[in-house]
């Protein structure tokens, strides 16, 4: 029973691991266009990609701090909304990580086949 | 929509994060929240009420565990969150030392002019101002190691961990909300106290300082006031203790609040004690005098902590939190 509690969390902290660098390039290549927390959730989920709210929104403002990302305040329907969007740093970054991804996933392919 | 329980929600998590990022964070948060509840409400085609609310935050998660996503914890030996207050009372004691040192040289240059057959001699001064560094450099160090010990406790302070109800997060005006700040002074206080009574006796005294003899100081104990050191320590390690637990449990709870009221009445207790007892201090009639002003204070914080404890006998419902949390898990 306590074996089987850590292989699940063995697994669920090497998924989690192997998600959490994949995630960063999955969030700039959605933020050509400005857009703000939720709608890039439901933007992410509608492309597939299903990121918890406490993972995501900790991201962006991480990803803002490091330069990759711009954000402002707008208010809308009343409400203010912080929106982000992908800066030049963060385009260079996301093309250098892009030819990364493809690249590693072609070696991934070749090994599991 | 209430968004009260929103607002309960994002001043918890804003308490765990850093000062410097605390309102940006808060208020991005909020707005994050009111579009999931909303979207949620719309999906479901039902009002956006408590229970909706508990459920999604319930999903986003614990508020410490959120806070940590937004500035991870790392290890310091004071971290960002006490720094501020850390800075500040350094600075305090900076200004009280050079306040010190300032009254000492004016005090010196008007002697030296007044009478200049008893003027301060260099090594007069440089003992004075030894003193005053002896006492600052000491006092700094108590500070720091307090300060650390805080950070220490914070670090493991009680999660609300995965059993967690968001109905029973406390109010943002939540009284027994304590000020680090607040129980880092009064460890400090009880650490200097125990440390000058027990190891430094004869520094329980009236200062002052005079040309001709330098620095003085009176002592005020008598050697019988060991009699009571016991007591007095027993209570300092209490209190101490208490205010540790407190800092653990991130607020006070009814438990905590009536032992505040137990440590009251001994402090009572021993105050009468010195006060009746034989004579322990030099001066003692005058020294009596400013404890018996010390009693009437004690006897009326008791009384109004009393009043407090007996004006709201059920506990509050954040105080019983841990204890729906894992109802509601189970349900």
């Amino acid at each position: 029973m306590v074996a089987s509690a850590t292989q699940s969390d063995l697994r669920e902290n090497l998924t989690l691991e192997f998600r959490r660098g994949a995630l960063v390039l999955a969030v700039l290549t959605q933020l050509h266009r400005e857009q703000y927390g939720y709608s890039l959730k439901k933007l992410l989920a509608e492309r597939a990609l299903e990121i918890d709210e406490g993972t995501l929104y900790p991201l962006l403002r991480r990803l803002e701090a490091q330069g990759l990302l711009r954000s402002r305040w707008r208010i809308e329907d009343g409400r203010p909304r912080r929106y982000y969007r992908i800066s030049s740093q963060g385009e260079q970054v996301e093309r250098e990580l892009a030819a990364e991804w493809r690249a590693l996933a072609r070696a991934i392919e070749r090994l599991l086949s | 929509m209430t968004t009260e329980l929103i607002n309960r929600y994002v001043h918890e998590v804003g308490e765990h994060l850093p000062a410097q990022m605390r309102a940006d964070v808060e208020a991005e948060l909020r707005s994050l929240l009111l579009d999931m509840v909303e979207e949620r409400a719309r999906a479901a085609g039902r009002t956006a009420d408590s229970d909706l609310i508990t459920r999604v935050l319930r999903e986003f998660g614990p508020p410490e565990e959120v806070a940590t996503r937004y500035a991870p914890p790392a290890q310091y030996l004071i971290g960002p969150r006490l720094f501020r207050v850390y800075k500040m009372a350094v600075g305090i004691m900076g200004l009280v030392v050079a306040a010190l040192l300032l009254a000492f040289f004016v005090a010196g240059v008007v002697q030296t002019i007044r009478n200049p057959a008893e003027a301060v001699t260099l090594g007069k001064a440089l003992s004075v101002v030894g003193k005053i560094f002896h006492t600052a450099i000491f006092n700094f160090g108590l500070l720091t190691l307090v300060f650390i010990i805080v950070e220490r406790v914070q670090q493991h302070r009680e999660l609300t961990g995965k059993l967690w109800n968001p109905a029973a997060l406390p109010p943002v005006d939540d009284p027994d909300r304590i000020s680090p700040a607040g129980h880092v002074f009064s460890l400090y206080a009880i650490l200097a106290f125990a440390i000058l009574f027990n190891f430094y006796p004869e520094w329980v005294a009236i200062f002052g300082f005079t040309p001709k003899a330098g620095a003085w100081h009176w002592p005020l104990l008598r050697p019988e006031f060991k009699l009571y050191l016991p007591l007095l320590n027993l209570w300092w390690g209490l209190a101490f203790t208490l205010n540790l637990v407190v800092l653990r449990q991130g607020r006070w709870r009814r438990e905590t609040r009536w032992t505040e009221f137990a440590l009251g009445l001994l402090a009572i207790g021993i105050l009468l004690m010195v006060i009746l007892g034989p004579p322990v201090f030099r001066y003692d009639r005058i020294v009596k005098v400013v404890l018996i002003l010390a009693l009437i204070g004690k006897g009326m914080e008791s009384g109004g902590r009393l009043f407090r404890l007996l004006r709201h006998p059920a506990a509050a419902p954040w105080a019983a939190g841990d204890a729906e949390a894992s109802d509601h898990q189970q349900g």
